[in-house]
């Protein structure tokens, strides 16, 4: 027995080794005597200006109420995070807190062990009313992560351009297309800018457009796909979004928009902290309706506590005062442009009557939800990739849609069958 | 070299004649004064550290191939499911064009490293201040980190980017170098070669000034001009060069990821999924760590299958 738990250490140990993860960065409580100051190690993996001075300034306020608490802060790459956080069930020592990226990775986090179960502390949150069930993420009814904020796409567009065409800004789909259209056949401007990447980033910006018809990965089925993958297949075709963007990220995506070449771009909330140093003036609203309304994915980062904190409790008193808290909230969104969860923090004036950020707080009240299942990566990867494999013209509509329902049914299938 | 093989030899029981010549630069008798036993303990710690941080990982990594493995059964007892991964991967619509694109792209670095490598290799091969320049710009390329290098290019290669924008100069059409499906492959490739070819050039150029030049005189001697001397003379002497170079840089494209990572991800579509890319994807993107596992040790048996045939290459060279 011993032998086989040395044998899993090794390998796990060695899938950590495999994306380079380093094997510092973990709690040291060893290091520390009893009376000594406390440290908090935080692993998250922000590389937004906004996002970093937020937790900066949010682990300030927790430091001055709580002056013998120091901070270990722990930037991991995005794609390493995930797999660092599973590795620590293996040396049994891993961080306080963690921000995951909890709409791809919950599922696997939570199943493997490497969070605290936050359900007592939730249960005794004196203001957990205050925020939506939706950001309060539970396997086999227990709580591992939790949302202070949440990320939205929205539909933003060059209000200079706009004027100039004599455009006004879409509601529906419908007149999105048109607009684009219009923009199109002027030829001075690319039309709309966004992320078309065979990866979750890829499917997160186009799968809005089923949901507008009322399907999600759950009920996906092969004709609504199709539709919306034409549609995308044509904006490619009749010049309308770049061929390029079956290759760019959110940052690509959002890049090119802010260049002020394009009149409109899908993207998210988080790009609001560099708003006011665009050179047009910058409108925004929520994506394109279809007959079932606009409805996107609610995004953004997860709360958690790592399985091998040193003091749980002080990890969770950290989260209710750094992040939950409204003075936090706010602090987050001044500086990042997140949404903020919790309800009366997002009817705060400096929130609401921002009529940038309005859309967004608007889409938050009406959000889709994700596959909650083991294989979610995989259903939104395979997503991805018929995305991007139309807009490059390497697929047609049709044939990718069927190998995308195909791939998102036999994920679900492997990951349980579970999905709502 | 001499010293390396005699204490080799010495350790693993090479006969008495080469493990008692002394070493240059030094006495000799404390080789000879050593018991054997002694010596194999110097060789501990490396054979320790190798079989802990190479070894013991591939031994887990061909279980892990062989058991049901997801983010929930990590840290679990592993089932076994025998061949089904295997199974799995060689029946996925993802995994042929994923072994074409490995093959165009070790095809690609091949010719480029091979032909490309060995004429710039003759043309520094003569000494000036402009081969040491070149030389110089070639060592900071190939110490560049793909990562760092592949972002350079994917801007180079973007819609908007220089090369394009050079093109447009000259009143030709832009060019999807990253996004044509029909294209990206080829030009990530092409990127992986240009980062390569140094090494290859480095190899190349030392193998050719290694040719005695007595025997190209003799050649010239005999009337023979650049051509045939390349062909007859060069090539020759340089193809143990050559073969073990080969070897190296099909095991540089079969482990090569990082290019991939950085300019498309895989895509557009998954045209760009190399068999790494793939198993990166499937282990750490999509947590099918089995699957992942599968593939890597698919990938592990072609590499194993040329380190062979290379060290017994590299054996050959030291012997001659």
């Amino acid at each position: 027995m011993r032998v086989r738990r040395l044998s899993k250490t090794g390998a796990l140990a060695a899938t950590a080794c495999l994306v380079l993860a380093s094997c510092g960065g973990g709690s040291d409580s060893d290091e520390e005597s009893s009376s000594g100051p406390q440290t908090l190690t935080i692993w998250h993996y922000y590389t937004a200006d906004g996002q970093i001075a937020a937790l900066e300034r949010q682990n300030q306020l927790f430091a001055e109420s709580n002056p013998d608490v120091e901070f270990e802060v722990v930037q991991i790459p995005f794609e390493q995070l995930p797999t660092r956080l599973l590795s620590t069930a293996t040396t049994q020592d891993g961080p306080d807190i963690v921000l995951d990226n909890v709409v791809v990775d919950f599922p696997a986090l939570a199943g493997s062990g490497v969070l605290t179960d936050l359900t007592p502390y939730w249960e005794e949150y004196a203001d957990a009313d205050q925020v939506s069930d939706s950001s309060v993420w539970r396997l086999d009814d227990e709580v591992y992560n939790v949302m202070s904020y949440t990320n939205l796409l929205g539909l933003y567009y060059n209000a200079d351009i706009l004027d100039e065409l004599g455009i006004e800004p879409p509601e529906t789909v419908d007149e999105f297309q048109a607009a684009l259209e219009q923009v199109a056949d002027d030829g001075q401007y690319t039309p709309l800018t966004m992320s078309g990447a065979p990866t979750v980033e890829g499917a997160w910006m186009y799968f809005p457009l089923l949901l507008g018809e009322g399907v999600d990965y759950c009920n996906l089925d092969d004709a609504t796909l199709e539709d919306a993958l034409s549609r995308l297949q044509s904006w490619s075709e009749d010049g309308i979004l770049p061929r390029e963007a079956a290759n760019w990220d959110q940052t690509d995506a959002w890049t090119q928009f802010a260049s002020g070449d394009a009149a409109f771009g899908i993207n998210g909330n988080w790009n609001l902290g560099a708003a006011a140093d665009l050179p047009f003036e910058l409108g925004s609203t929520q994506y394109p309706a279809g007959s079932d309304g606009s409805r996107v994915f609610p995004g953004g980062e997860g709360l958690g506590i790592g399985a091998f904190a040193d003091d749980p409790d002080l990890a969770w008193q950290y989260i209710e005062d750094a992040w939950l808290s409204p003075e936090a909230g706010l602090i987050n969104f001044e500086d990042s442009g997140q949404i903020p969860t919790r309800a009366d923090v997002a009817s705060q004036p400096e929130v609401a009557d921002d009529e940038l950020v309005a859309p967004f707080v608007e889409a938050a009240s009406n959000t889709a939800s994700w596959p909650l299942n083991e294989e979610t990566a995989q259903m939104q990867t395979v997503i991805g990739q018929v995305g991007s494999s139309v807009i490059s013209g390497e697929s047609d509509a049709a044939e990718a849609a069927e190998r995308g329902v195909t791939g998102v049914e036999d994920a679900k299938e492997e990951g349980g069958g579970g999905c709502a | 070299m001499t010293s390396t093989a005699g204490v080799t030899d010495s350790a693993g029981g090479a006969p008495p004649a080469v493990a008692e010549e002394p070493a240059p630069g030094g006495p000799g008798e404390t080789r000879r004064g050593l018991p054997r036993p002694h010596l194999a303990a110097y060789l501990v710690p490396a054979v320790v550290v190798c079989a802990a941080l190479g070894v013991y990982p591939i031994v887990q990594m061909v279980r892990m191939s062989v058991s049901d493995v997801g983010p929930a059964t990590l840290i679990a007892d592993w089932e076994f499911l025998g061949a089904e991964n295997y199974r799995e991967v060689l029946d996925s619509d993802t995994f042929w064009p994923a072994v074409r694109a490995t093959l165009v792209f070790t095809g690609v670095l091949l010719v480029v490293d091979l032909v490309i490598g060995y004429v710039a290799a003759a043309v520094l091969a003569r000494p000036s201040r402009l081969t040491s320049a070149v030389l110089s710009l070639m060592v900071f390329v190939w110490a560049l980190p793909p990562l760092v290098s592949g972002s350079v290019w994917k801007f180079l290669l973007a819609g908007d980017g220089l090369v394009n924008s050079t093109l447009e100069l000259v009143g030709l059409p832009a060019v999807d170098w990253l996004s044509d499906p029909d294209l990206a492959l080829w030009s990530v490739s092409l990127v992986a070669a240009w980062a390569s070819l140094p090494f290859a050039i480095l190899i190349i150029r030392g193998g050719m000034l290694a040719i005695p030049t007595e025997v190209l005189e003799a050649a010239s001697l005999d009337g023979a001009g650049p051509v045939r001397q390349a062909v007859s003379v060069v090539i020759p002497l340089l193809r143990p060069t050559l073969a073990v170079l080969t070897i190296l840089v099909v095991l540089y494209a079969f482990r090569s990821f990082d290019f991939v990572y950085v300019m498309t991800s895989g895509g557009p579509g998954t045209v760009t999924t190399t068999l790494p890319f793939l198993a990166y994807q499937e282990a750490f993107r999509t947590y099918s760590f089995g699957i992942g596992a599968a593939i890597a040790s698919v990938l592990m048996v072609v590499i194993a299958l040329l380190a062979v045939p290379y060290a017994w290459g590299v054996r050959k060279e030291e012997s001659a």
